[in-house]
């Protein structure tokens, strides 16, 4: 068990920065999640810490030691693949035993922690078996016991769960936290998937292009998102935008919403006249009252709950691209907001329907910088 | 349609009788020319069936000719070559499929020229440089000049093979305390065991049907010739006994022969099977 800093790390490829000013700091027993689209430097960052890339820039301490010049095996870390690396010529007990074996562990203490990891991960039955003759969820589990027969300073996991199908990935993933929990080992985890992120995390690192945007809780991030990117990345659906102009007026600050008012906080008084982003997210938005009035261009009923579809106002609209989310993980549609609500009216696809904005529920973003403005 | 779902394995079976015939007829007349009498051989029409098997040239062939020499000779070449280009074509086939080394792709295709250029061409270089390190008369001229012809696209083999491994396999291994070179050993290898059997068996095959530069290298020195060599001065100026010709041909093959069935094991494909998703 340790603590885990980065200090000013950089990485890059030629003239390419795949990852600048890296901080951070993971204190010990921490379950530390790295999250971001695709090519954002998660796994660069985690394959630095793991020695497997080296740093061009800055160190890396574990435990307090500096171990930016040392190898992988040095580094007393554990890891596991996206695609398990589980060695297909070993039995699952070989594979389990390879790193203590590697170290000169006696046969019989080898022997005696790959049972008590078997135990716990509940793969005694298989411990004679080859890899290929396992399911996808027992060789993330052997994967997995690999890691912690070691009892290693520290976790690094690069997306374990991306091979699994939905249900074993929901179960598996409780599974790791209780492992993660009861071991008390420093753990960084690396995942595209925010749920992955905001359900295991101690402390989630929102990175994009090689940058971190924000580190926090899973509810600092969801409640107080430090710029545009990463209120949209968090939360599913992400965050509503909408383009306007802050007013002042007989004392009331507000914006406009299709020519309705919504009433902003009185902080911004100053901020009067300028345009700015406003952001709401889609399980904030109350319905059946307020002075927003619009029509739903779809209904989306989950069962309990209800993910509402209604146009923004012409000339409001943001596109994605000024989010700067991942294409590819991104299904948001720039014309349109979503509401997310769970009570028993029955919405029907063009209803008219009155709404409100909370105005503690509003967030606001600078329009050029797209920081978020307090 | 049911009929012609019917044709569908007879046509296959068929097929496969046909090219399992064409390709072992040859070996079928080796076999039957070597138990036959030298009286039988031109007698017409031929006979396809052993009438009255002549296992007595087999111990002539022994008694009259230096036949354990030969393959003794052959055997040594074969190994030494075996061992010579596998250990250098793992090596660079590695840093090949694993180094992004400056011009590695160039480097990869240069390396077969040496395997497009034919053997009667390189081999004038070759009888000078080995002539001018004293190496006409042994064994290792040919070693040599065999591994150099098969090093390339034993290469190739290897590169592709090790190009299908996991790199997180050895990233693994790295993270549990492996050493690089540990890491080609212990994980690498043995999960490349179809890939460097395929290997072998090409490195072995090549080298066993060697004539040219046997021929050429050591031809000066009798107790140093190969079974091709030897099997080539069976054939007399105006009268070849035949038999005696199949019977050697038949008993050259039989390493052959030897060496796949122990490799074949190895040949399974998707070794690597279960250390991934």
């Amino acid at each position: 068990m340790a603590t885990i800093e980065f200090n000013q790390v950089g990485k890059s490829y030629g003239s390419v920065e795949a990852i600048s000013d890296f901080n951070l700091s993971i204190e010990d027993g921490e379950f530390c999640v790295f999250v971001g689209p695709s090519g954002c430097g998660k796994s660069t960052a985690l394959k630095m810490l793991a020695g497997l890339e080296e740093t061009t820039k800055g160190n890396i301490l574990i435990g307090g030691k500096d171990v930016t010049d040392l190898g992988p095996g040095k580094r007393d870390i554990a890891m596991v693949f996206q695609n398990y690396a589980l060695y297909p010529h070993y039995s699952v007990r070989k594979n389990m035993g390879f790193g203590l074996k590697m170290r000169g562990y006696p046969a019989s203490e080898i022997n005696a922690r790959v049972e008590e990891a078997a135990k716990i991960l509940e793969l005694t039955p298989y411990l004679d078996r080859r890899p290929k003759a396992l399911s996808g969820g027992q060789r993330q589990r052997v994967a997995l016991g690999r890691a912690i027969v070691r009892e290693p300073a520290a976790f690094l996991m690069d997306e374990p769960l991306s091979n699994l199908d939905a249900k074993l990935r929901v179960h598996t993933r409780s599974e790791i936290v209780k492992l993660q929990r009861r071991l008390g080992v420093t753990s960084v985890y690396v995942t595209h998937d925010q749920v992955e992120a905001l359900t295991m995390a101690d402390k989630i690192v929102v990175m994009k292009l090689g940058v971190i945007q924000q580190v926090g809780s899973a509810d600092e991030l969801f409640e107080n998102p430090r710029n545009l990117f990463v209120a949209g990345f968090i939360g599913s659906p992400g965050m509503n935008f909408f383009r306007g102009t802050i007013q002042n007026a007989e004392g009331r600050v507000f914006t406009t919403f299709g020519g309705a008012e919504v009433p902003l906080s009185d902080t911004l008084a100053s901020r009067a006249g300028g345009d700015a982003i406003f952001g709401i997210r889609p399980e904030h938005i109350v319905m059946g009252k307020g002075k927003v009035e619009t029509g739903l261009s779809l209904v989306e009923s989950l069962g309990t709950e209800k993910i509402l579809h209604f146009q923004i106002p012409a000339g409001q609209t943001i596109d994605n691209s000024e989010i700067e989310n991942d294409e590819e993980d991104d299904d948001r549609d720039a014309q349109s907001m979503r509401a997310r609500i769970i009570d028993d009216h029955k919405y029907q696809n063009g209803e008219t329907v009155k709404m409100d904005f909370p105005r503690s529920k509003i967030h606001v973003f600078d329009i050029e910088t797209h920081e978020a403005i307090k | 349609m049911a009929k012609r779902k019917n044709l569908k394995p007879w046509g296959v079976g068929a097929t496969v009788i046909a090219i399992c015939g064409v390709v072992l007829f040859p070996i079928y007349w080796m076999i039957l020319t070597s138990l036959s009498k030298s009286t039988e051989l031109r007698s017409y029409p031929p006979r396809f069936l052993p009438h009255d098997p002549q296992w007595g040239t087999f111990s002539e062939l022994l008694a009259a000719h230096p036949f354990d020499v030969w393959f003794m000779n052959s055997l040594k070449i074969a190994i030494a070559v075996l061992v010579l280009s596998l250990t250098i074509s793992v090596l660079a086939a590695y840093a090949l499929s694993r180094f992004r080394l400056k011009g590695g792709q160039s480097m990869g295709l240069f390396i077969l020229t040496a395997k497009m250029l034919p053997g009667t061409l390189i081999i004038i270089p070759f009888f000078v440089i080995f002539r001018q390190m004293g190496l006409i008369g042994s064994l290792w001229s040919v070693v040599i000049a065999q591994a150099t012809m098969i090093i390339p696209f034993a290469t190739w083999m290897l590169k592709g093979y090790f190009d299908t491994i996991p790199v997180e396999l050895e990233q693994a291994a790295i993270v549990d305390g492996c050493s690089p070179i540990g890491t080609i050993f212990r994980i690498v290898l043995p999960v490349s065991a179809p890939g460097l059997a395929a290997t072998s068996l090409y490195c072995f095959v090549l080298s066993w049907s060697d004539f040219l530069f046997a021929r050429t290298f050591v031809v000066t020195s009798e107790s140093l010739w190969t079974l091709n060599l030897g099997i080539s001065s069976l054939k007399g100026e105006w009268i070849t006994d035949w038999n005696i010709v199949m019977a050697a041909s038949l008993m050259a093959s039989l390493p052959i022969i030897a060496v796949f069935l122990f490799l074949e094991r190895y040949m399974v494909g998707g070794l690597a099977a279960g250390s991934e998703k």
